[in-house]
């Protein structure tokens, strides 16, 4: 006996992935994210390696599939408080952030011309920022306005109240507490990127024009604060000389003790974003070993090919700026030339790691010496980078995995 | 170029406190991060591989161990905790081991038992002599010049010192072949380097600079190591300075049979004489750092201080010990009916001392001094001599 419902934490690629693959089997699926819309760090994302192609095409394939879906209960500011149980029979208090907009929400955007007030914005990686009432990105969904509660002045405000043409906005609206029976969960709560505040020799995030992978991907997009034109921070310059910093916080016993798998492949990607808007530009790679892995060699080859790419081994020691210019300068030992090498940029992009999100669980689950899951408790099943550092395509074909387990606990039931 | 590989010598090394160098993965940080290493003299990274692939030869002719002060930013930036200022450390306690011809610190280097017996050796004899030399000395009152005649310890001593000296002497030879010949610009094939004396006279400023500035430490990141070990030093030679000192003044005063032979009275300095209160900062100032040192090895929170060598205790328990026999000399000498007292401290003062000299010689803990400054001279009368036979550098 029991349920047979699954639940699946985090509303990422992971976990949206696991939930269509068992709410397509038959079995009903709650998704639970705690931002404001589905699709998590992927839609931060400009493009996929290797292919290069934007990541909101597939993502929409399966957002739609949840929208079709009956099986399928989605909620989003929605974060699991506890859990009790075992498997097969899993109760879980959740609980959900209000988002003071409803659904009578179009998405018109009059209630932003008169917000007062701003946050940053944290789609952006705090390039940017929005008004306390936004539009969490282009392609959210749901496709609806959201109000930080921590920026917005509340009803003694209210401007908002009367600009939208819709009356969508309810600024009294209050958290909610829900409980959920289900059989089996999946955690999919994906990953953070690094502190850079931790890394004190590259700055620890005082220098403007240092900037984190993550960061990048935003500068390169269309829908980012450039609007795609790869300018740094400090002054808008258009970078023509740029440095990529590998290990970043990974492979070092003194921050992340692990490869972060994905950071070498981002970088070269990154690359290629670079080249295309400034093919000028002259483009240097430190690294302590690219690890392209498998099939990913190839691309790592065509990347060595574009031209004006210096490939130098060894681990960046300091960065430095210059208080007028805002510059940034490199030193590091350039093993392969022999040599001490002191070298200035416009611009320097930090290859920050994966930190696993299982720092704080609403329960008790074993956990690898870095602190990711161990995928050992009946009934619970981690999947994607919550367990261990994973491209798109290795999440998504975790999540899978995660999802059969899921299904094979609760079948019958 | 062939290059001869050592495979047993990281197993080598590990005993001479290297037990971290097969971890490095090579990303190069140490390199970048360290104030000291230069383009020409790039450390420790270079060193980790030597070590790791058994490169003795690059090893033995080294010069960047002894440009390394151990400021420790290396190892605590190190992304795989290898400790690469320590993996520098263990290659000066290996040179200096090659560099002694009497096969002796490799011994005291690598054998504890050995290198603690022989301390305890040196200590029982030194004591045994003291009480067997010792004249009819009054109890009533302390008088050291009856205990132990003074011109046994200044002629002992001068005997002793010039003894070391010689020992040390031969080192620094073996030194300077290793240097000349192992390192840096390499002789051609049928080429052969001739060094005049001319060379060696015009260079030994660098000699003289580094070795009374110890210039090069202060160049680490963090400033107060070097201002403590400064005054370390500045307080063995007020020590050294003031034994000198006394015997030259004897000389003078008494002539040379006095004072070699027949023995002097034992001149005491008024409370408030300028050499005596000379001697208490200088006491002050090295039971400070050596107390310090111990605090700072049990603490464990420097890099410096995190891997102690057996060596490095013995050090401190020897300075320790002859600055505090040293006190408790000159206190119960000045206390009635310490007689007795002020004699045994006294011998146990005196032993102290020529265990501290005898280990010192052997470990790179003393001889650190000489070698650092020698290293830098050594390279500079290397190029200089290849620039006056016109050799290409």
């Amino acid at each position: 006996m029991g349920s047979n419902s699954i639940l699946v934490v985090g509303g990422g690629i992971s976990g949206i992935t696991a939930a269509v693959e068992a709410s397509e089997v038959g079995y009903e699926v709650f998704l639970l994210e705690k931002r404001p819309y589905l699709g998590g760090r992927v839609t931060q994302l400009n493009q996929y390696f290797p292919k290069l192609c934007p990541p909101n095409c597939g993502l929409e394939i399966n957002l739609k599939r949840i929208k079709n879906s009956p099986y399928i209960k989605f909620f989003t500011q929605a974060e699991v408080e506890e859990i009790t149980g075992q498997e097969g029979n899993f109760t879980v208090k959740v609980r959900l952030s209000p988002r003071f907009v409803t659904d009578k929400c179009t998405a018109c955007g009059k209630c932003t011309e008169v917000c007062p007030v701003e946050r940053t914005d944290e789609f952006n990686y705090a390039l940017g920022k929005t008004k306390a009432i936004y539009l969490p990105q282009i392609f959210a969904f749901p496709f609806k306005y959201a109000i930080d509660a921590q920026a917005c002045e509340g009803e003694k405000c209210g401007k908002c109240l009367a600009a939208c043409p819709y009356g969508a906005i309810d600024l009294k609206m209050q958290p909610e507490t829900m409980t959920l029976e289900v059989g089996a969960i999946i955690w999919a709560t994906g990953w953070q990127p690094y502190d850079l505040t931790k890394l004190e020799q590259y700055g620890a995030g005082r220098y403007k024009n240092v900037i984190t992978n993550v960061q990048m991907e935003r500068l390169a997009a269309t829908d980012g604060p450039t609007g795609g034109q790869i300018l740094r921070p400090s002054d808008g310059k258009a970078v023509s000389r740029i440095a990529f910093v590998q290990c970043a916080g990974s492979r070092d016993e003194n921050h992340l003790p692990f490869c972060s798998a994905v950071c070498c492949m981002a970088s070269l990607k990154q690359v290629t974003y670079v080249r295309e808007k400034h093919p000028d530009a002259e483009i240097s790679i430190f690294f302590i070993d690219i690890r392209a892995l498998g099939r990913h060699e190839d691309f790592f080859n065509r990347v060595k090919d574009l031209g004006n790419i210096n490939l130098i081994k060894g681990k960046v020691g300091t960065i430095t700026e210059d208080d007028a210019t805002k510059d940034v300068t490199v030193q590091v030992e350039d093993q392969e030339a022999g040599r001490l090498l002191t070298e200035t940029f416009d611009m320097v992009v930090l290859a920050t790691g994966m930190e696993p999100t299982s720092k704080h669980l609403p329960f008790e689950l074993p956990r690898t010496p870095d602190g990711f899951l161990a995928d050992t408790v009946p009934g619970i099943y981690g999947a994607g980078c919550v367990k261990r550092p994973l491209d798109v395509a290795g999440s998504v074909q975790d999540a899978t995995a995660a999802a059969l387990k899921a299904i094979q606990s609760v079948v019958g039931r | 170029m062939t290059v001869r590989v050592n495979p047993n010598l990281a197993r080598t090394l590990q005993k001479f406190g290297a037990e971290t160098a097969t971890q490095c993965f090579h990303c190069g940080n140490c390199t970048i991060v360290c104030p000291l290493s230069t383009d020409e003299n790039q450390f420790p990274r270079r060193f980790m591989r030597y070590v790791q692939l058994g490169m003795e030869d690059k090893l033995k002719g080294a010069i960047e161990p002894w440009l390394c002060y151990y400021c420790g930013d290396c190892s605590r930036l190190c992304p795989r905790q290898a400790s690469p200022g320590e993996v520098m450390m263990a290659t000066r306690r290996y040179l200096t081991s090659l560099y002694d011809w009497t096969g002796l610190t490799l011994k005291m280097y690598t054998n504890k038992s050995f290198e603690w017996l022989t301390a305890a050796g040196v200590f029982a004899a030194t004591l045994i002599l003291a009480f067997l030399l010792q004249g009819s000395p009054p109890y009533d009152h302390a008088d050291l010049s009856k205990f132990l005649p003074r011109s046994y310890v200044i002629f002992g001593g001068m005997l002793f010192g010039l003894g070391l000296a010689g020992a040390l002497f031969l080192n620094v030879l073996r030194m300077h072949k290793s240097i000349i010949y192992g390192t840096g610009i390499q002789l051609k094939y049928g080429e052969s380097l001739k060094i005049p004396l001319s060379v060696y006279v015009k260079e030994l400023g660098t000699f003289l600079y580094h070795f009374v500035t110890q210039n090069r430490y202060s160049q680490c990141t963090e400033r107060s190591r070097y201002i403590k070990h400064f005054l370390l030093v500045l307080g063995f030679l007020v020590f050294a300075g003031y034994a000198g000192f006394m015997v030259i003044a004897e000389v003078i005063k008494e002539g040379f049979r006095v004072a070699f032979i027949e023995g002097s009275a034992h001149a005491i300095f008024p409370a408030l004489h300028p050499v005596r209160l000379l001697e208490y900062a200088a006491t002050i100032v090295v039971l400070y750092v050596v107390i310090d040192a111990f605090l700072g090895r049990f603490a464990k929170k420097e890099p410096i201080h995190q891997h102690s060598h057996s060596t490095d205790w013995t050090f401190l328990v020897l300075v320790g010990g002859t600055v505090l026999t040293g006190l408790l000399t000159h206190i119960f000498r000045n206390i009635e009916g310490m007689a007795a007292a002020t004699y045994w401290s006294f011998a146990l003062h005196l032993a102290f001392i020529v265990t501290l000299f005898v280990m010192g010689a052997f470990f790179a803990k003393w001889t650190h001094a000489i070698y650092r400054p020698l290293a830098l001279y050594f390279i500079k009368v290397k190029e200089s001599a290849f620039r006056w036979q016109n050799l290409p550098i």
